[in-house]
């Protein structure tokens, strides 16, 4: 408790925190703003009182082909199921930066101390270098639902209000949706966990932040490219769903009311392949830090 | 346990490889309480290397380091038990020096208010606010003794504390470590000049190429090379002087000066009477601890 109220410290006593924390507020406003805009599209799509045409039959359609169509209109006109949809994404709106911030940080928590020559006195004061690990996946993945708390309170808002306006409730009862949030919760603290991670495997700095970010921002693109590449090449839409081994690929799974791919990797896959992620790298993290010199 | 084992510091065997370097190599020794220890060696002895085996930053191949009988690594409150100060050792550059040590209390369970203490101790109150990007050198020292400080422990560890200090801050140090040995508690500092060490250690500790040259008492160590001794000679007839020398001492000519050994004053100007040379100067010159240091290490500071 002592330790994580002590790194906890680390963290606000420096400018980072409110830094990352504006950073995560603007990325949280815009996204809420565009997925508002968005569903209010589909929302009224689904709610207008079209009925299933069928093409006309210069477009030579097989009998599949058709009921395929047709089972594709009624899912964008079943209004409960956009709602919900809608709802899960404007609730976890900004999760694609907050994760990103939120995994800095805890890459940060680490990589000061060795920055600013600082882990001397930390492992002096705690030699029980577990401990000081331990506190700082803990403190990260706080600090981390702090954050959440935050985007989710202004997502809520201007949801609620949004979907209120729109003459419907504000859909946070929904199961899939309560489930989306918590779920976004699940995925916030256990990024902050992944930092602390891989701060400690790359303990330089920048080195550690660069890795990050590209490979947050960048990997995910070129996994999910390369994913549906092999996907096509193979025929087989079982490499697709295999991308979803892929951090933060299994925490916009982890989120979705919806299938992210034609065939959905459940939100328990994400879940689960998120949280072998934190136990592996907050394992490494723990032994890396027990063995090594500190110089 | 007595109080004057209360917070010895043993080290036994102690051994550290960095690949084919051995910094630290079977190094023995032992450092008690209520004196100042001083902690010898050219650089890249292996100093460093050792007070941070002592201390559990650093994992030795072989040997151990106690503190009154324990590994640092068992302390359940390390920070009242033993206080430090290394090298490659500092504070966030955006942190307050306050907060740097309020962190530390925090880490430790001691009460917030102790960093305010420290601070007053080493006299940075002035600049408790201010941020470690903006102290010098002598300040950055001061917040690393005032961190020392934090939980009033029972042994001083310091490597190099006098890098960076002005005259005055040295005086400073050396005052307030005297004191702190003076109550009975144990202090081991190290560095690469002796002679910041003759007005301020009571027993030195001396390795070369991580090993032990010697240990004991400042004045056993001199002592101990007191046959050295030597007499410095000024006349104007330096060969004839020489001559007369020759066969009962060893005699060197430096630029008009003649530098005897062997002999002692009283001899050399006897011989001088004798010879009937004029004297203008006749000096014994006892070593100083600048000079045995060098001795004991010569030709073992090279780099590795
Ligand atoms: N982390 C390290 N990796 C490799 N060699 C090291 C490391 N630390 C120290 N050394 C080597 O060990 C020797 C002793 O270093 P050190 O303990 O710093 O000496 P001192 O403090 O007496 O100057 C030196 O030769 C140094 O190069
Ligand atoms: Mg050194």
């Amino acid at each position: 408790m002592n330790l994580i109220r002590s790194e906890l410290m680390k963290i606000r006593t420096t400018n980072v925190w409110w830094l990352f924390g504006i950073g995560v507020l603007v990325f949280t406003a815009l996204s809420v703003t565009l997925w508002i805009f968005a569903g209010n599209q589909l929302i009224d799509d689904a709610s207008s009182n079209a009925v299933f045409q069928p093409p006309p039959p210069e477009f030579e359609m097989s009998p599949e082909q058709l009921a395929e169509a047709q089972r594709q209109f009624e899912l964008q006109h079943d209004i409960s199921r956009v709602l919900s949809g809608a709802a899960a994404q404007i609730y976890t709106s900004g999760q694609f930066f907050g994760l990103l911030f939120v995994s800095l940080l805890g890459v940060i928590l680490v990589t000061n101390e060795y920055y600013h020559q600082t882990a001397t006195a930390t492992f002096l004061t705690t030699p029980q270098r577990t401990k000081v690990i331990l506190a700082k996946l803990g403190t990260a993945s706080l600090a981390a639902l702090i954050f959440w708390v935050g985007t989710t309170a202004i997502s809520g808002i201007a949801g609620s209000i949004f979907f209120s306006s729109k003459g419907y409730s504000s859909q946070l009862g929904e199961w899939p949706v309560t489930r989306a949030v918590l779920m976004n919760g699940l995925a916030y603290g256990l990024w902050g966990i992944l930092g602390v991670g891989l701060g400690v495997l790359i303990r330089n700095q920048i080195g550690a932040v660069i890795t990050v970010a590209a490979g947050y921002l960048l990997g995910t693109y070129v996994v999910q490219i390369a994913a549906f590449l092999a996907s096509q090449l193979f025929k087989s839409d079982w490499v697709q769903k295999a991308s979803v081994i892929w951090p933060s690929v299994a925490s916009e799974a982890m989120v979705s009311t919806e299938p992210i791919f034609s065939n959905p990797p459940p939100w328990w896959v994400g879940a689960l392949i998120l949280i072998g992620w934190g136990l592996v790298l907050g394992l490494v993290g723990t032994l890396i830090t027990r063995k090594r010199d500190i110089a | 346990m007595t109080l004057t084992e209360d917070g010895q510091i043993v080290v036994s065997g102690l051994t550290k490889h960095y690949g084919k370097v051995k910094a630290v190599d079977d190094l023995s020794f032992a450092v008690r309480s209520g004196r100042v220890t001083g902690f010898l060696g050219p650089n890249g002895a292996g100093k460093t290397t050792t007070l941070r085996m002592i201390l559990n930053l650093v994992t030795p191949t072989s040997g151990t380091a106690t503190i009154g009988g324990q590994r640092y690594s068992d302390f359940p409150h390390p920070v009242r038990q033993v206080g430090a100060i290394l090298e490659a050792s500092a504070a966030h550059k955006g942190r307050t020096g306050r907060n740097h040590l309020r962190i530390m209390c925090a880490a430790a369970g001691l009460p917030l208010s102790r960093a305010d203490e420290a601070l007053e101790l080493v006299g940075l109150t002035p600049a408790a606010k201010r941020k470690f990007r903006g102290y010098s050198l002598g300040m950055r020292q001061r917040l690393g003794i005032a961190s020392a400080m934090l939980g009033d422990p029972k042994a001083l560890i310091l490597d190099e504390p006098a890098n960076g200090l002005d005259p005055e801050g040295i005086r400073w140090m050396r005052d307030l470590l005297r004191k702190f040995a003076g109550e009975g508690r144990t202090v081991l500092v190290s560095s690469h000049l002796l002679s910041e060490m003759e007005l301020l250690a009571d027993d030195i500790v001396i390795i070369a190429n991580g090993k032990l040259v010697k240990q004991g008492p400042v004045e056993t160590i001199v002592n101990g090379i007191s046959q050295a001794e030597r007499v410095r000679v000024r006349t104007p007839d330096a060969d004839k002087l020489a001559q007369a020398l020759a066969g009962k001492a060893t005699v060197t000519q430096e630029n008009g000066v003649l530098l005897v050994t062997g002999i002692g004053a009283p001899a050399v100007g006897e011989a001088a009477l004798r010879a009937g040379v004029v004297l203008h100067e006749l000096v014994e010159e006892r070593p100083d601890l600048e000079q045995v240091f060098l001795e004991l290490t010569a030709g073992k500071a090279g780099i590795r």
